[in-house]
């Protein structure tokens, strides 16, 4: 008797083999990178737009795009800088379409719940804080420190993700650290 | 804007250990290392339900597709094949904008036509998206019918200052080298301009 097949579990399967079985049909396939990569993609959109409602939306269309378009994938091994890429687009498009009465920076990270523990305020107080501080540099300078020091891409993944030279980037994280010390120096 | 150490840079990406480090120079590596970790917060939130419902819905039927074109806006996109020396014109001008005179689609006062042409050698689909577009893509989609790499696609737009990008193969944005005038589009980049002139003049 045949001893009965075992289906790899989502942990085993590598980037490209989920996209090969999506691409031969398999839609479920795709709750495997969602589940994969979407809170990394939230907190990265979330950190761009300051807003987890815009980021929602952006993570949210950006998938959709990558499973519509996952054939242009050219390489599945690098999975992961592609969809950041791909949001990383979505992100700029809503930052291009939004004004500048649309959202208040102020309010983007949620407000700490008073049924939450000391602990957890804290960190909802210190996230506020850096948030802020985050918002006050450029884009480009906000993009570089998160997926470098929060996402913990390589700077080739952040090649790969933004497009831009290995050297520009190095130089963008560091302007971007020093932006960010310079704003956090600067909040109350 | 801050000075950081060279130092701490190299703390910072793992280049060297952190244990060379002055007191000042310690206090700037754990300042920022807080801001990553307080940055590192998983958000609340999920859009798998909302990804998996969107792409498990079947591909529409061509009626209701047509249905759909017929009762939303859209901009018209006319392909044509100039000859070569227009084309290669064209492609220098990158975007022309082109007083309209004699047989062609029905044209307002306050519209004007524009050209779009680039030149992307192997790409397989090439859009522009723009604020007429509510940079959304789909609706200006250039073609390239000769396969040479140069792809093209005029449309009609009201009179006025656009801002646009190329989109090539669904996912990489590129701006108009050719455009001539820019702005910035808030991300560290930068939107190529469009102007387009009424075709009544």
């Amino acid at each position: 008797m045949n001893a009965p097949r075992v289906l790899p579990t989502d942990r085993e399967l590598s980037d490209p083999e989920v996209v090969t079985r999506i691409l031969s049909g398999d839609v479920e396939a795709f709750g495997v990178v969602i589940r994969r990569y979407e809170s990394g993609l939230l907190r990265y959109a979330t950190r761009m737009l300051g807003h987890p409602d815009a980021a929602a939306d952006a993570v949210a269309e950006g998938l959709v795009r990558a499973y519509r378009h996952l054939a242009s994938c050219r390489d599945p091994a690098r999975l992961k800088s592609w969809l950041y890429r791909i949001v990383g687009n979505r992100c700029r498009s809503h930052l291009a379409r939004r004004s500048a009465s649309d959202i208040s920076l102020d309010d983007a990270p949620p407000l700490p719940d008073p049924s939450d523990t000391m602990a957890a305020t804290e960190r909802a107080e210190q996230l506020a804080l850096v948030q802020r501080a985050l918002e006050t540099i450029s884009p480009e300078k906000r993009e570089a420190f998160v997926l470098k020091h929060v996402e913990g891409l390589s700077y080739e993944e952040m090649a790969e993700a933004t497009g831009e030279r290995i050297p520009t980037l190095k130089m963008r994280v560091h302007r971007a650290r020093a932006a960010l010390l310079e704003a956090l120096k600067e909040e109350p | 804007m801050s000075h950081i150490d060279p130092q701490v840079h190299r703390v910072l990406d793992g280049e060297i250990p952190a244990d060379g480090l002055n007191a000042a120079q310690r206090e700037q590596l754990a300042t920022l290392t807080r801001a990553a970790h307080a940055l590192s917060a998983v958000p609340h939130a999920s859009v798998a339900a909302r990804v998996m419902a969107e792409v498990r819905r079947p591909p529409e039927s061509a009626g209701v597709r047509l249905a759909r074109w017929l009762t939303e806006r859209h901009a018209v996109t006319i392909s044509f094949r100039p000859v070569w020396s227009l084309a290669l014109a064209a492609a220098l001008a990158a975007v022309a904008v082109i007083p309209g005179h004699g047989p062609g689609p029905v044209i307002g006062d306050q519209e004007g036509i524009a050209q779009f042409v680039g030149r992307f050698p192997g790409a397989k689909s090439v859009d522009v998206v723009g604020s007429f577009t509510d940079w959304r893509s789909g609706a200006v989609v250039l073609r390239d019918d000769d396969h040479d790499g140069i792809w093209r696609g005029t449309v009609v737009l009201p009179v006025g200052q656009h801002e646009y990008m190329f989109v090539v193969d669904g996912e990489r944005w590129v701006t108009d080298p050719l455009a001539g005038r820019y702005v910035d589009d808030g991300f560290g980049r930068q939107n190529a301009l469009l102007f387009v002139q009424s075709i009544a003049r």
